[in-house]
């Protein structure tokens, strides 16, 4: 069947019977990350130590691809309580050139609808289905409490983007020549494709796993500005595959947050990676300039990764966007 | 030849709440790296018309200011960035994401009505045809009589397309009159206008009828070497080309220039051997000069008594029998029968010592006009003749498709008023009589503000200016005119003119009121224009638009004067030998030099000026001939005098 129109589908729904909504929950433009202890391993030095990266050469890449992804998600009717989400998910690759301008080499881009089909009415479950548009459910016991549905549906989105963005990502590492990186924005110890390259970054903003405790953990997270960690080997967790990892400072944290300008760079599990741990990490340095300012996260997330962002987020369907102004009754509706 | 090719989209229309599009005003975006800048002409479609020309709303715009900005948030990050280094700043590994927006002006829609605001389509670089369409000339560049003046090629956003005046609104009836304004050296106006009148001679609509051209040369050589061909490289040719106009200088120039003091001298810079038999000798007497005294008369002068003064002697003493009063009889021809009679007129109320009136006018009267006049065959001896003939312009013989230079350069301000407003008149009175020998006239006048100042008196001289700016169309009486600044310019001469031309402008010029619908990109554009582009406004323009053209097919005034060396002024016997030797090749220099040996210059010059003026078949034995009695004052010959001016309107223009 041939996609529909976007969002045209919703259209169709409301006519058979569900109820229209308009609620864009507030952590739809962040993602969730798992906070918990995982331990590591080191694989360079006996103790975790800090490495000045001043007197460092860069590495010098002939191209660098960034890959990122976005999520834009909305509750756009119910039926009964069961919420029917609408989703846009999409990634790009853009690759940047010597003339230092990204362009867009990989994007592909879904709509979903996210509900439980057998808790709608069957006029609505006929609309939704005879739409055309790609329906996921999530699982049955999600369906009855509205608030545990809708995070239900958050993690189908999440799971959606995340695997969009991993085949752009295996798209884009078997397409790298001699000389050509692929920086992901993310970690790579999803994929084993690109977990096993050995010219691809994964470059992680949010830290809520950690990997340290006691003076191993205060070493790391007051690393001074363009330092990195010695590299270690995060313990595996689930179907994550084995990586090297280390810490790399961007920004002086004083003044701010322990967190703030920090990094966590993945990498293939390999001994070339600790000898270039310090030449990729001078290289991600490099990458502060420009800021991606205004965006809040300017100090930990690369330009290059953020201009992925901002053309995937041109491109998005705007009425996914929540409305601007406050949310009184709509009239006539 | 019009290119039909429809070029790929260069860019698309973009409205926000801020930055809306009007009816009137559009913003569309390009790639960094564009053809299109300032002054292009750009076509817009709608998106219901994709699927082919015409299915949807066209929209024609010219690009009229440019930006460009990054997504940086404020200067100071990019500082942070690049650690307060601007060499750090330059190396940083990506590039920001830029932005090259433009704002255009609508030039035309299509459908004109109802009139809308331009739609969020695709930009297209014009095509020949669409410049055409944009500057609305398919109305008159078809048809049965088209009346398109090829007046330069449009050349931005990398492509060339001929831009046409309509004839109609250039020489009239419609509107006429072209300004051109710019600094000196660097606008090219002179240029710009020879290089038009030859795109007019070549181009005007036979069904107009002939046109001619009179070019007042007030400075320099500029326009003395009109008839002999100056340089052009490849590309100037491949312009001509393409306007179609063959490169070649004015066929016909007919060049007048007043004599020195000496009265045998050209007072021109074309005096080359080689050239200067094809100046005429531009002589005016007292006839000539009455007829414009008000020119001569400065502002505290213009009095009823002088009037009615000068009033009497055009209608009473000229060319008749006229009794002094005091028993003497004069007949008054020339500027030394006009003195005779105001010293026995002195003379005469001396003697009878009875009062200071002569026939209601009082003597104080009397001296101020022969003081002016006397004046004026001072100062513009050489030009005005005390007694001898006058050598005017061919009045009623104006030929087709020619020029006639009167160089005026190095006369007195004075003499050069007199010329100007004695020639335009004469034009005026021809042309409303429809005996010139033409159907219009193109004036052309550098420094126009000399003569139409903004502010300053309304001499003469003005208020005929304003007259044919505001009445010429009618006529066929066209005015060029040009000048530095157009800001010093009378209002109703520049109101008037219904085609404008700048060249490279002053920037304190461009401050002034007269340039505020200008953009400020469209100002710096002008303030920095290049040699031989110009911007034009038309009354088929909604928008002025910039041109180039090439250099006229014509010999500058400074390359004329290297390659024709003006001629050492001659001693009196050769300058006279000179000039018979025009009229006759045999004539033998000897032969006049013994004749003239023992005579007055004053008679050799009478009798030389009748040679000239009658052109016989034996210009020697004819001159010999006047030279053996006593050379008598040419008669004037019975006139119709000029219509007064209409006085001047307070209507706005």
């Amino acid at each position: 069947m041939r996609a529909p129109a976007p969002g045209s589908w919703v259209d169709a729904i409301i006519a058979a019977g569900a109820v229209p909504a308009a609620y864009v929950p507030d952590a739809s433009s962040g993602r969730s990350d798992i906070e918990e202890f995982t331990g590591a391993e080191l694989v360079e030095g006996a103790e975790l130590r800090t490495h000045a990266l001043g007197d460092v050469r860069p590495a010098a890449f002939r191209t660098a691809s960034f890959l990122d992804g976005i999520e834009r998600w909305r509750v756009v009717s119910y039926a009964g309580v069961t919420p029917i989400v609408r989703a846009h998910v999409a990634a790009a690759v853009r690759v940047r050139g010597p003339d230092r301008r990204p362009r867009a080499v990989h994007e592909e881009s879904r709509e979903l609808a996210i509900t439980r089909l057998e808790a709608l009415t069957p006029a609505v479950r006929e609309a939704l289905t005879g739409s055309g548009v790609r329906v996921v459910e999530f699982a049955a016991e999600e369906a009855g409490q509205p608030a545990r549905a809708i995070q239900a549906a958050r993690s189908e989105v999440e799971r959606a983007r995340t695997a969009l963005e991993q085949v752009l990502g295996e798209r884009r590492a078997a397409e790298l020549g001699p000389g050509e990186w692929l920086v992901v924005d993310g970690v790579l110890s999803d994929s084993a494709a690109l977990s096993e390259h050995r010219r691809t970054l994964g470059v992680i903003k949010s830290h809520g796993a950690q990997f340290f405790k006691g003076p191993e953990l205060e070493r790391a997270l007051t690393l001074p500005a363009g330092h990195r960690t010695s590299v270690f080997r995060p313990r595996r967790r689930g179907a994550r595959r084995e990586i090297y990892s280390w810490y790399l400072r961007l920004w002086p944290w004083e003044g701010n947050d322990l967190l703030y300008g920090m990094l966590r760079v993945e990498a293939r599990a390999d001994a070339d990676t600790v000898t270039q741990a310090s030449a990729l990490s001078a290289w991600l340095v490099r990458e502060r300039a420009p800021v991606s300012t205004p965006d809040p996260r300017w100090d930990r997330l690369l330009y290059s990764i953020h201009d992925v962002e901002t053309y995937l987020k041109s491109r998005a369907p705007r009425d996914l966007i929540a409305p601007p102004a406050s949310r009184l009754p709509r009239t006539g509706s | 030849m019009i290119q039909q090719r429809d070029p790929e989209p260069i860019g698309r229309v973009v409205a926000t709440e801020l930055k809306p599009a009007t009816p009137h005003q559009f913003h569309f975006w390009t790639a960094q790296e564009t053809t299109i800048g300032i002054g292009a002409i750009v076509r817009v479609e709608d998106a219901a018309g994709s699927g082919g020309r015409g299915a949807g709303r066209v929209v024609y715009g010219v690009v009229t200011d440019g930006f460009a900005y990054s997504d940086l948030a404020t200067p100071l990050h990019d500082v942070v960035g690049a650690e307060g280094d601007p060499v750090r700043a330059a190396e940083s590994p990506t590039v920001r994401q830029e932005i090259r927006l433009w704002t255009a002006a609508v030039l035309r829609q299509i459908p004109e009505e109802p009139l809308q605001p331009v739609p969020l389509g695709q930009v297209h670089v014009a095509t020949d045809a669409d410049v055409a369409q944009a500057l609305r000339m398919d109305t008159y560049l078809s048809g049965p009589h088209p009346t398109g003046i090829p007046i330069g090629l449009y050349t931005s956003g990398g492509r060339e397309a001929p831009v046409f005046l309509d004839a109609d609104f250039l020489l009239g009836p419609e509107a006429a009159h072209l300004n051109i304004s710019g600094v000196s050296g660097l606008a090219t106006k002179t240029s710009a206008v020879e290089f038009l009148l030859a795109s007019i001679f070549q181009h005007f609509p036979p069904h107009k009828g002939r046109i001619a051209a009179v070019c007042f040369n007030v400075k320099g050589p500029d326009l003395c070497f009109l008839d002999r061909p100056g340089t052009l490289d490849d590309e100037d040719r491949r312009r001509y080309e393409r306007l179609g106009i063959a490169p070649r200088p004015f066929e016909r120039v007919r060049y007048y220039a007043p004599f020195k003091a000496d009265g045998v001298n050209l007072n021109t810079l074309r005096t080359h051997p080689d050239l200067v038999a094809d100046v005429e000798a531009l002589v005016w007497g007292l006839q000539e000069v009455l007829d414009f005294a008000e020119v001569l008369l400065n502002r505290d002068d213009i009095d009823a008594k002088a009037d009615a003064f000068i009033d009497f002697l055009a209608d009473r003493v000229l060319n008749r029998e006229f009794d002094d009063g005091f028993g003497g009889t004069h007949r008054v021809a020339t500027f030394a029968d006009l003195d005779r009679l105001f010293r026995a007129i002195f003379d005469g109320l001396e003697l009878a010592g009875r009062s200071d009136m002569w026939r209601t006018h009082h003597i104080a009267t009397i001296r101020k006009i022969r003081n002016r006049l006397a004046n004026i065959s001072t100062r513009c001896k050489g030009l005005v003749t005390d007694d001898g003939p006058s050598n005017d312009l061919p009045w009623g013989r104006f030929e087709d498709r020619t020029v006639y230079v009167v160089d005026v350069a190095n006369v007195d301000p004075l003499g050069q008023d007199l010329v100007f407003a004695r020639v335009v008149s004469k034009l005026r009175e021809h042309l409303e009589r429809r005996d010139l020998g033409v159907d219009a006239v193109v004036v052309f006048v550098d420094e126009l503000n000399k003569y139409a100042p903004a502010d300053g008196p309304e001499t003469y001289v003005k208020k005929m200016l304003l007259d044919i700016s505001e009445r010429g169309r009618y006529l066929g009486l066209v005015l060029f005119g040009a000048e530095q600044f157009r800001s010093q310019l009378h209002r109703r001469v520049v109101g008037n003119a219904g085609t404008t031309v700048f060249g490279r402008m002053d920037a304190d010029e461009l401050a002034t009121p007269g340039y505020q619908v200008l953009s400020p990109a469209t100002k710096i554009k002008l303030a920095t224009l290049p040699v031989g582009e110009l911007m034009t406004r038309h009354p088929h323009f909604t928008q002025p638009i910039f041109v180039r053209f090439p250099r006229p097919a014509v010999l500058r005034g400074r390359d004329g004067v290297e390659q024709f060396p003006p001629a050492a002024d001659l001693p009196f016997e050769d300058a006279v030998v000179r000039q018979l030797v025009k009229l006759d090749a045999r004539i033998r220099p000897n032969q006049v030099k013994d004749l003239i040996a023992d005579r007055t210059p004053e008679d050799v010059r009478r009798a030389l000026a009748r040679t000239r003026q009658a052109r016989p078949e034996e210009p020697f034995a004819y001159f010999r001939r006047l030279l053996g009695m006593r050379v008598a004052p040419a008669a004037a010959p019975v006139r119709e005098a000029v219509s007064p001016l209409n006085p001047i309107s307070e209507e706005p223009y």
